[in-house]
């Protein structure tokens, strides 16, 4: 028999922001018709309920905070954790604006029933700050039904699930207002007297709505959901409640954000090497610093190490509004090849200290050495980025200094030649372009490398130390 | 008396002059003369100040004690390098240069910081830091951090009269046509030497004065 779990956010939008939040203020979010559709417990001991005109909330509490509905912003979130969920559960469709269906037919046999499954959906829901109520059904309808009214009820007793159903108040069904109201005034009340009426008398009296709405509720008709597909990578996003404009401060709720996206490396034994987190702003356009670290990370301190380095060199002009954290590509973990009794050496990779360098100073600023096939000393030496593969091939030249000018300065002082000519024809067919070497010592004994070019001018190229 | 002496000892409070326990780990320097006078050679961790001009040959005293300080798989760091370090002559001396960071900083904070960094890491061997400005309280803290990383510091001065630093061995370098004319300023657990020479003749025959080698291409460029 088929059995539908049903997931109801109540606060969806308003949960997201709370967690950042610290003091106890009530929050409550209003749509655009100035009704009350979200609101935390500190709104609902000074008697402010769902539906309740923005007049009368401020009435009953002086200090009520306000946050607009955003229905993308709604969908984002509902989306986020159904990809959280996904993980435990492969069938879930969306039900927007705040509800998840989740069908159990199968996955059942993989946790070996219900309660163990609910344990673990459970476990994944109290890792995220929303507030949910819950419920089982034989149909996704009527586990809605169930959930919507706050029964918070697992069970796969079908005959019970049905007893339940039977009883429920027909304010809590899909129906449309004008249905129920005319359902009313015939005195039915709840959904079993409806469904115990004759599907022709029915047909014969009210339009198609309810009669397919009932048989999707008993699971006679087909009901077509649309089960969502992983997502690749990791998007969240968080609204802040007050606008920060030091970077110090920002590393606390983008540590939230880390988190979220350490269980959701965990889980797919995966880790990342970039993170782009977006800074939005009230006015101006929104800031992306980018944060790479070379070996590959999936925790959270780590990541949130490489932030802070990287974000004590941006210097925000206008206080964020919030930040969106975004990871394009996962990486596969790699196996360490460490052996096992290798004595550990430090806390740190090399990759790892350089993530860390490349964070603070730039990427730029830190490079490896390879040795170049080249003849020509300006060169002979590359800058890759660190540990880039290396060319075995190529042999290192004999006497060469130990540092290279840039570009090569006229010589200007009284210098010893000791040992010379080493000639450079850089091509063949230009004859003026030749070079002969020399290595020369001038009077505060510092070994030079010079060169002496075909108009006989003399230049430093180098120095050896 | 002898009371009162058995206490100071069991305090760490008196040193003994015939005591010869070596204050660090050496590590044989290259140059047999240098051991000798060193006691064993280069310490393997903490800080080695060398006050000294560049170009005299203060990179090729080190690079042996370097090469041998990365065989075991650590990196080797070059913190602002005077110039372009190059590829060639540091391949050529057996420096591995998979092994090799080569960082450049604006200011000397950055230096600081990324020396502090690569040492406590405990993937680095050595730091190489040319001209920075360090405080008494700065030296204290990299010391504990090569200490920590087990790695040594090489800072790379120029000669100057400052306040002496915590460090392990302090070396000043002059110009010799033969090598380099060294005196131990300071070493841990040992004395001060005088100057005396490291011949390089035969490592670098190439970089050492040759009298009957042209002579005539003396010249002054103006």
């Amino acid at each position: 028999m088929a059995l539908y779990l049903y997931l109801q956010f109540p606060a969806l939008q308003l949960d997201n922001v709370s967690i950042a939040a610290t003091s106890a203020l009530p929050l409550a979010v209003v749509d655009e018709q100035h009704r009350i559709i979200q609101l935390d417990s500190l709104c609902a001991e000074r008697g402010i309920k769902f539906g309740m005109t923005l007049g009368s909330a401020a009435a009953l509490c002086h200090n009520l905070q306000l946050i607009p509905y955003q229905h993308t912003r709604q969908l984002e979130l509902l989306d986020a954790v159904a990809q959280q969920l996904y993980q435990l559960s492969p069938d879930i469709a969306l039900d927007p604006p705040d509800g998840l269906y989740l069908r159990l037919c199968q996955i059942l046999r993989l946790y070996q029933g219900l309660d163990s499954y609910w344990q673990r959906i459970q476990t994944a829901l109290s890792a995220m700050p929303y507030r949910y109520f819950y419920a089982t059904g034989n149909t996704p309808l009527a586990a809605k039904c169930l959930a919507r009214q706050q029964l918070n009820l697992i069970s796969s007793d079908g005959e019970a699930l049905l007893a339940q159903l039977q009883r429920s108040p027909l304010r809590f069904t899909d129906l449309s207002p004008d249905i129920q109201q005319q359902l009313q005034r015939l005195g039915l009340q709840q959904l079993g007297q409806v469904m115990a009426l004759s599907q022709a008398e029915l047909a014969r009296r009210f339009e198609h709505g309810l009669l397919s709405y009932l048989g999707r509720l008993r699971g006679e008709f087909y009901h077509a959901l649309d089960y969502i597909q992983p997502q690749q990578g990791f998007s969240s996003t968080l609204e802040l409640l007050y606008d920060i404009i030091d970077t110090a401060v920002l590393t606390t709720p983008l540590k939230l954000l880390l988190q979220q996206l350490e269980q959701q490396l965990k889980r797919a034994d995966a880790l990342c090497h970039q993170l782009l987190l977006e800074i939005r702003f009230r006015t101006q356009k929104a800031l992306t610093v980018i944060i790479s670290s070379v070996q590959g990370e999936y925790r959270a301190a780590q990541w949130l190490r490489l932030c802070q380095l990287k974000l004590e060199t941006v210097r925000l002009t206008e206080p964020a509004s919030g930040i969106k954290l975004d990871v394009p590509r996962f990486a596969p973990q790699r196996p360490d090849s460490n052996t096992l009794f290798q004595p550990v050496q430090g806390a740190m990779s090399a990759l790892q200290l350089t993530s860390v360098l490349q964070a603070r100073l730039g990427r730029a600023a830190v490079s490896g050495l390879s040795l170049q096939n080249q003849h020509l000393p300006e060169q002979a030496s590359g800058r890759p980025l660190p540990f880039s593969t290396v060319n075995n091939e190529v042999p290192a030249l004999a006497v060469r200094p130990a540092f290279l000018f840039q570009s090569a300065i006229a010589l200007t002082e009284q210098v010893e030649l000791n040992s010379g000519p080493e000639r450079f024809c850089i091509n063949r067919w230009q004859p003026q372009l030749q070079r002969d070497y020399f290595i020369g010592r001038n009077r505060q004994g510092q070994w030079l490398w010079l060169y002496r070019t075909a108009e006989q001018r003399w230049f430093v190229q180098g120095m050896f130390s | 008396m002898s009371a009162l002496l058995e206490q100071l000892t069991r305090r760490q409070l008196l040193w003994h002059g015939n005591s010869q326990q070596a204050a660090y780990q050496a590590v044989a320097s290259g140059y047999a003369e240098l051991d000798k006078q060193l006691a064993g050679g280069l310490p393997a961790n903490g800080l080695i100040e060398i006050q000294t001009e560049q170009g005299i040959g203060e990179l090729r005293l080190l690079l042996p004690y370097l090469q041998q300080q990365h065989q075991d798989g650590r990196l080797l760091v070059m913190i602002s390098p005077p110039a372009d370090p190059c590829a060639d002559m540091l391949a050529g001396a057996g420096i591995n240069l998979a092994q090799l960071l080569v960082i450049s900083v604006k200011n000397n904070k950055e230096a600081l910081w990324a020396a502090e960094q690569c040492l406590q890491s405990g993937c680095v061997a050595a730091v190489l830091l040319w001209q920075v400005l360090l405080r008494l309280a700065q030296a204290r803290r990299l010391q504990l951090a090569a200490e920590q990383g087990n790695a040594s510091l090489i800072l790379l001065r120029r000669p100057q009269a400052a306040l002496s630093l915590p460090v392990n061995l302090s070396l000043t370098l002059a110009a010799h046509p033969y090598g380099v004319l060294l005196n131990v300023n300071k070493r841990k657990g040992g004395w001060p030497a005088g100057p005396f020479l490291v011949d390089m003749q035969s490592r670098w025959p190439a970089l050492s004065y040759r009298y009957d080698g042209l002579k005539q291409a003396q010249r002054k460029a103006g």
